[in-house]
């Protein structure tokens, strides 16, 4: 599949050039001090917000959609052109040629929490639009005229990675021509309370495979992709990057903590690189699922290290110390930043390390995997980044691994 | 595109399993559906899950073993664990009003496990533990296009995995506790399964086949009196009615499913 066109907005920024800005320069996203953190008091911790959604009107026919996940999903759609390349391919195959699935974990349920906490009316509030689970799915399927098959994935973490083996589904089966795949979650009370119930919330900033990682910052991001078999609806001097596999599978461990060896990841990054005809070798660098809890990033650690080889050296980091955990978007939004790393031909620094926790180290031990401490421009070297992998891990041991790749010009 | 039914179960109140179902309409009667859905235990999961299953997550869960339970039996020598795909509009939302009831409170409390049960995907989390099953799990909502979607979505899965897939189609009243909604308060709760098998595979089944054509034209309304109506799953009801009838006296009649406000699915027995 071909990406022919995507849009994320995230705490680094509306677009690309803020985005590989910011990975280029190190810059977090996170904040401890941001007007969510007035809804929560009590609980410390860091945030990635993306600011003045609420602000976000949708137009009148869609009004009733109102709500922050749908209001994140409406602003995504219009930045970058996004929604006017969907309308060309809209115009070109046919409504009913364009399927849509994108993954959430929580939809609107941030409209439910506001009429328990009296700050919306009953009057103003429809759940069917809101909170239930397909409401996104609804709501970008209308925003964009689209009538092929649509549905929300909602396998908490690992959502908006699932989505892309959906398209592929379709456009391979022939019932559709382009797919728009995607994925919002947006900051909400009963997601940071649960996390925090279940001792993961960290109060610093979360610090992927550090010996003091204690756990998540929650963030919020909303991210679309238009894909399709065909390269492109016209000649692009853009750098074509291809999605080559996609590979899921479950841990059938324990439904909230990942398994120690981390035997499902090992499943799904093998299943997605079966469907792309490659090996462990062939990969540059991988984007870790990398949540900064001590369960996640030792059993995604373990995994990786038992696919790794002594001659294959991989780039691997986590980008949560950027953005936060962004849940049902964390696919999505590292997919993109995917993208973007192989065409700008950078890996990006795994923020907030310092000290690699010893135990990491020693499985890694025998492997020539490599964590940048600093954001490295391949440009100047010889290396270079042709195929990625990015890892999503969800509640439920749910796992799914994607691989992009640059196609030489 | 075809699917073959290898197997079939479904579970609503005064409906046990399918078996039940077929004999109903056979006899032309028509469920008691006043009736408390059937107790169940989900005894293939260990002590310290099974205690922590609601009643949500038990429905999916019933459903789908009593799909694996007729497969295991009818191709003993079959491979059985499967890929998985738990279809449901709102997921439980007990647990989330209670969740959003706590978040308006001063102090917020809520439970580990009320938050890990919380998640969409937790009747998969369950089912994939409790059989030992490492194959992908997915859960989707589709709302009122759920039979539409899911049918299409597990077929295809079917033909990627080159294996049978295990559909639970699976929805519950709101709860109380959501604020407005009064009739998908009202509603009565409907789950049906089928392990679908759009593999080269040609195993004999007890069913015939689904044939799905994705279709444009607005289907003549073909009345079928559903006691169940109200909540997307059991728009399933015409579909299952339909595989009796067509096992009994090869009766055929071709039902839509919307795959949105101006598309269909049509799907015929073969």
């Amino acid at each position: 599949m071909y990406i022919l066109s995507s849009s994320l907005i995230s705490s680094l920024g509306q677009n690309k050039e803020a985005h590989v800005k910011a990975l280029k320069a190190g810059k977090t996203g996170l904040s401890n001090q941001t007007n969510f953190h007035n809804r929560i008091p009590g609980i410390n911790t860091f945030s990635g917000i993306v600011n003045d959604i609420e602000n976000i009107q949708l137009p009148d026919s869609l009004k009733i959609y109102t709500c922050r996940n749908n209001q994140l999903a409406w602003q995504t759609l219009k930045e970058n052109s996004f929604s006017s390349k969907v309308n060309q391919i809209v115009k070109k195959h046919g409504r009913h040629r364009i399927g849509l699935v994108v993954g959430t974990s929580t939809s609107g349920i941030a409209a439910t929490e506001h009429v328990f906490r009296n700050e919306l009316e009953t009057d103003e509030y429809d759940y069917q639009t809101t909170q239930q689970m397909d409401s996104l799915a609804q709501f970008c399927s209308q925003v964009l005229e689209i009538e092929g098959p649509s549905f929300a994935i909602s396998t908490a973490c690992s959502s908006s990675a699932k989505v892309f083996e959906v398209a592929q589904r379709w456009l391979n089966a022939n019932i559709v021509d382009a797919v728009v795949v995607g994925g919002v979650d947006t900051l909400c009370l009963t997601t940071l309370h649960g996390f925090n119930a279940l001792g993961l919330v960290s109060e610093q900033i979360c610090k992927p495979l550090d010996k003091d990682r204690n756990g998540i910052n929650i963030g919020e991001a909303g991210g679309f992709m238009l894909l399709s078999n065909l390269p492109s609806l016209e000649h692009s001097t853009n750098p074509l990057v291809r999605i080559m596999g996609v590979g899921e599978s479950s841990d059938a461990y324990h439904i909230s903590t990942p398994h120690p060896e981390g035997e499902g990841a090992q499943l799904a990054m093998l299943a997605a690189m079966e469907q792309a005809k490659i090996n462990m070798e062939d990969i540059d660098y991988i984007n870790l699922h990398g949540t900064a809890t001590p369960s996640n990033d030792l059993s995604e650690i373990s995994g990786v290290a038992h696919l790794s080889k002594e001659s294959s050296p991989t780039w691997v980091s986590s980008t949560k110390g950027f953005t936060g955990h962004t849940l049902g978007a964390a696919g999505i939004t590292e997919i993109i930043f995917c993208q973007w790393l192989l065409e700008e031909q950078f890996v990006p620094v795994n923020l907030n390390l310092t000290h690699l926790d010893p135990q990491l180290t020693a499985k890694l031990k025998h492997t020539t995997v490599n964590i940048p401490l600093e954001t490295l421009q391949l440009a100047e070297t010889n290396q270079k980044l042709q195929y990625v992998m990015s890892n999503s891990f969800g509640f439920g041991g749910n796992n799914a691994s994607v691989i992009l790749k640059l196609e030489s010009a | 595109m075809k699917a073959q039914i290898l197997s079939i179960g479904v579970t609503a109140p005064g409906l046990v399993n399918f078996e039940n179902f077929k004999s109903m309409i056979l006899q032309n009667q028509s469920p008691n559906t006043s009736e408390a859905i059937e107790k169940y235990s989900p005894t293939f999961l260990p002590p310290n899950e099974r205690r922590r299953t609601t009643a949500t997550i038990k429905l999916a869960l019933k459903t789908a073993e009593e799909a694996l339970t007729h497969f295991q039996q009818r191709y003993p020598q079959a491979d059985s664990k499967l890929p998985v795909l738990f279809v449901s509009k709102d997921g439980d939302t007990l647990i989330s009003a209670k969740m959003c009831q706590a978040v308006g409170e001063e102090e917020p409390m809520i439970s580990p496990t009320q938050f890990h049960n919380s998640v969409h995907n937790a009747p998969a989390g369950y089912w994939m533990i409790g059989q030992q099953n490492q194959c992908p799990a997915s859960a989707i909502s589709a709302g009122q296009f759920a039979i539409a979607n899911g049918l299409l979505e597990a077929t295809l899965q079917s033909q990627t995995y080159a294996k049978p897939v295990l559909m639970v189609i699976y929805d519950l009243p709101l709860d109380d506790l959501i604020p407005k909604d009064a009739s998908q308060k009202a509603a009565i709760s409907f789950a049906f399964s089928m392990i679908l098998d759009a593999s080269d595979s040609n195993q004999k089944s007890d069913y015939p086949a689904l044939d799905l054509r994705i279709t444009q034209q607005t289907p003549t309304a073909n009345f079928v009196d559903n006691p169940y109506s109200g909540l997307p799953a059991a728009e399933a009801y015409p579909l299952l009615q339909s595989l009796v009838l067509f096992e009994s006296n090869g009766e055929n009649s071709e039902i839509h499913f919307p795959l949105n406000q101006n598309n269909f699915i049509k799907v015929s027995l073969t």
